[in-house]
């Protein structure tokens, strides 16, 4: 690494690189505590700070059952493939099969496909067998991009971890599954959390199944749900700024909680080391 | 070691291995792959939700027994009454009845038909939901079914003909009559399967190569553009400096938030009115006018291309410092000594220590940016004009605003093919180096 040390006018860079990566939240968070009649001016700062606009964007349409209904479905995907996923990872990585690149090839390839090509028969299914507007009814499509991005993640983990422990497990008489669950288990946590982080995220933000599947208002998540803001006639830009400020600030606090790992996470899978 | 002391079973090391793939696999193939069939397998049908005679997927001549059955029912009630309200009538009434019981009994001559045709009858009465489709929907031989339509098309006409003499109420019953009829010669279900005629009425489509013109420089502009920065951004914060932290949350928000949550804020910048982007634009002159951003073609791809180089330069650069910084620093005092420059060490050491990394970071975005579909969709709905409507916009338009799956199929199949010859051409690129020594070993 040339590491060289960073002057003043790196830090002038790095504020104005900070600053328009961030203006786009700056900007919606002022606008939304502007009074509606402010609304189209360009003025940054408001002398009659309200906060009618999020009085109004939590009543006129149900942000916070979105926000419910965002959480559940993320959770149940994440915990769910998260599951079947650590199984795949460490059979993958750890035991003697055959296959292992024609699996992790086929993960890999169905991480790549497009959502539109499974995107009818999805819904058809899920029409027929009436699980349209519930969260098992996105649950199902989420696997599709939710299960590949946790193998993959999950193998990178699991590679990581020093096979000593598995053998001496092993001369003690566990059995394969038991080093699983008491050896390799404990150790990939940090790995399996940062997995979690990842994959809950991808849920948090899918937009094209839910929004053909749970067309019922009380059913559609986050992403869908602001999108609907905008009628046909008027675009209550109050409202949708405020509603984007409350649905931001979760995901705020999750990046700002987690970056470390979040990084880890994202960067495991395209460097070597 | 198959069995412990305890004799409990227990599986090794291989077998083990192979239970706990399975689910995956089992998983990855009846979400994806079977899905991904069938959309191929849709594709050939002239095949739309929107459209009675068309929402199944038939390959020969068929009869909708359930709609038979019942409309048959309902004519045989209707007939009886009809011919004691309105006398005039009832010779054609009785006519027409006579034609539907001639063709009922052709049709029962056949065994199996006939027997059907009994199941499904009596779960009719007995107000039962036919959910089995190889029940409900029952293939046809030979000439049954236009003779069918045919007849039944004349009665139609001669039922008409009685209800423009009647009058009031008997009129309305005498119209519900003809209705009926219209129902039961809609049972007969022709065969909807066209071959590759979606592919061929789509691939000469002016509108789909638009929409896959404008994906492709989409994809191309974008990713080009945030490896660019990408790679620029990396290059200058790959140091020791104070507030690492911030700037790597800062950059982390908008990889973070939901697309559609970001199109929508976009939406709000690029705004003629109130966008405070389209705004400045206009003052330092960057565009005439504030309005053109969203209402031009060449602005509205602009404003796409623009959002998405925000929301996704900040994950470009964090990939590319993790491999700027696996470089040994031994690399670089090697090329100093033999008097390299910084330009030449970029582009000696850097860039080709940095490729596998860089290639891997493409083949993600690559692909991420061909599916493009929440952030067209929500922010310029694949306007003005269909200027920027992607391929996965146009398909989801055709699949669910026009309700035609089969046409919509075939469109999803073209993206998958193209999203597969990616992929294979990236592959070929980094050939092992997809594998990071997961399977090694």
């Amino acid at each position: 690494m040339f590491k060289k040390q960073a002057g003043i006018r790196f830090y002038i860079f790095l504020v104005i690189f900070v600053f328009l990566v961030m203006f786009p939240f700056i900007w919606v968070f002022l606008t939304s505590l502007k009074p509606q009649d402010e609304l189209t001016s360009f003025a940054w700062f408001t002398t009659n700070a309200t906060l009618d606009s999020y009085a109004s964007a939590i009543t006129t349409r149900p942000l916070f059952r979105y926000m419910l209904n965002s959480f559940v479905v993320s959770g149940l995907t994440t915990i769910l493939s998260l599951l079947i996923a650590s199984f795949t990872a460490y059979a993958v990585t750890r035991l003697p099969i055959r296959g292992k690149t024609l699996i992790l090839g086929l993960v890999l390839a169905s991480s790549m496909f497009p959502p539109i090509a499974i995107l009818s028969p999805i819904f058809n299914f899920v029409t027929d067998t009436g699980l349209r507007n519930s969260y098992i009814g996105l649950v199902i499509p989420y696997i599709t991009i939710s299960l590949p991005l946790a193998i993959w993640i999950l193998a990178t983990f699991f590679q990581k971890i020093p096979w000593e422990l598995e053998e001496s497990a092993k001369l003690d008489g566990a059995t394969p599954f038991q080093t699983y669950r008491q050896i390799i288990l404990p150790l990939a946590t940090p790995g399996i959390f940062t997995t979690a982080i990842l994959v809950f995220i991808a849920a948090w933000n899918e937009y094209l199944f839910a929004l053909a599947i749970n067309t019922a208002d009380a059913w559609r998540t986050i992403p869908v749900g602001i999108s609907f803001y905008q009628s046909e006639y008027t675009v209550p830009w109050g409202d949708i700024s405020a509603a984007t400020v409350i649905v931001t600030i979760p995901i705020v606090i999750l990046v700002l909680i987690f970056q470390r790992r979040i990084v880890s996470g994202l960067t495991s899978g395209s460097v070597k080391e | 070691m198959a069995k412990k002391p305890g004799g409990k079973f227990q599986l090794n090391e291989k077998q083990l291995g192979y239970a706990m793939v399975a689910p995956a696999l089992i998983l990855i193939l009846l979400v994806v792959i079977w899905p991904v069939l069938l959309s191929g397998w849709n594709s050939l049908f002239d095949y739309r939700l929107n459209d009675p005679s068309k929402s199944e997927r038939i390959m020969t001549e068929s009869l909708n027994l359930e709609e038979y059955a019942d409309n048959r029912y309902l004519i045989e009630q209707n007939i009886n009454e009809l011919s004691e309200a309105y006398p005039e009538g009832e010779e054609t009434f009785n006519e027409t009845w006579a034609v539907v019981q001639e063709h009922h009994e052709e049709l029962v001559a056949d065994e199996g038909m006939a027997s059907s045709y009994q199941e499904v009858n009596s779960m009719l009465n007995n107000y039962e939901p036919i959910q089995d489709d190889n029940l409900r929907i029952q293939s046809i031989d030979g000439s049954w079914g236009s003779e069918f339509e045919a007849a039944m098309g004349e009665q139609i006409e001669a039922v008409n003909s009685v209800q423009q003499q009647a009058e009031g109420d008997i009129a309305v019953e005498i119209g519900y009559l003809a209705a009926q009829l219209d129902n039961l010669q809609g049972s007969v279900l022709s065969s909807n399967f066209v071959g590759l005629q979606n592919y061929t009425d789509y691939l000469f489509n002016g509108r789909t190569w638009t929409a896959l013109a404008n994906t492709t420089f989409f994809t191309i502009v974008s990713v080009g553009a945030e490896l660019i920065i990408g790679l620029g951004v990396a290059l200058l914060i790959n140091r020791a400096f104070k507030g690492r932290g911030i700037v790597r949350a800062s950059v982390l928000v908008p990889w973070a938030i939901p697309t559609a949550v970001a199109a929508m804020m976009w939406s709000y910048l690029f705004d003629g009115q109130s966008g405070i982007v389209a705004h400045y634009m206009a003052a330092i002159g960057l565009i005439s006018d504030p309005g053109t951003l969203l209402t031009t073609a060449s602005g509205s791809m602009f404003s796409i291309i623009f959002a998405d180089v925000w929301k996704t330069t900040p994950y470009m650069a964090l990939l590319l410092l993790a491999g700027l910084q696996t470089i040994p620093n031994t690399q670089y005092e090697a090329a100093e000594v033999d008097g390299a420059g910084s330009i030449q060490k970029f582009f000696f050491v850097t860039l080709p220590l940095l490729k596998s990394a860089i290639l891997v970071a493409l083949l993600f975005r690559t692909l991420d940016a061909f599916r493009v579909f929440d952030l067209i969709y929500v922010l310029t709905g694949g306007g003005p004009a269909n200027a920027t409507e992607s391929i996965s916009v146009f398909a989801y338009k055709i699949l669910f605003e026009q309700q035609n799956f089969g046409a919509g199929s075939a469109l999803s199949v073209i993206v998958f093919v193209c999203v597969a010859i990616i992929s294979f051409i990236f592959v070929k690129l980094l050939g092992s180096d997809l594998f990071p020594e997961k399977v090694k070993k």
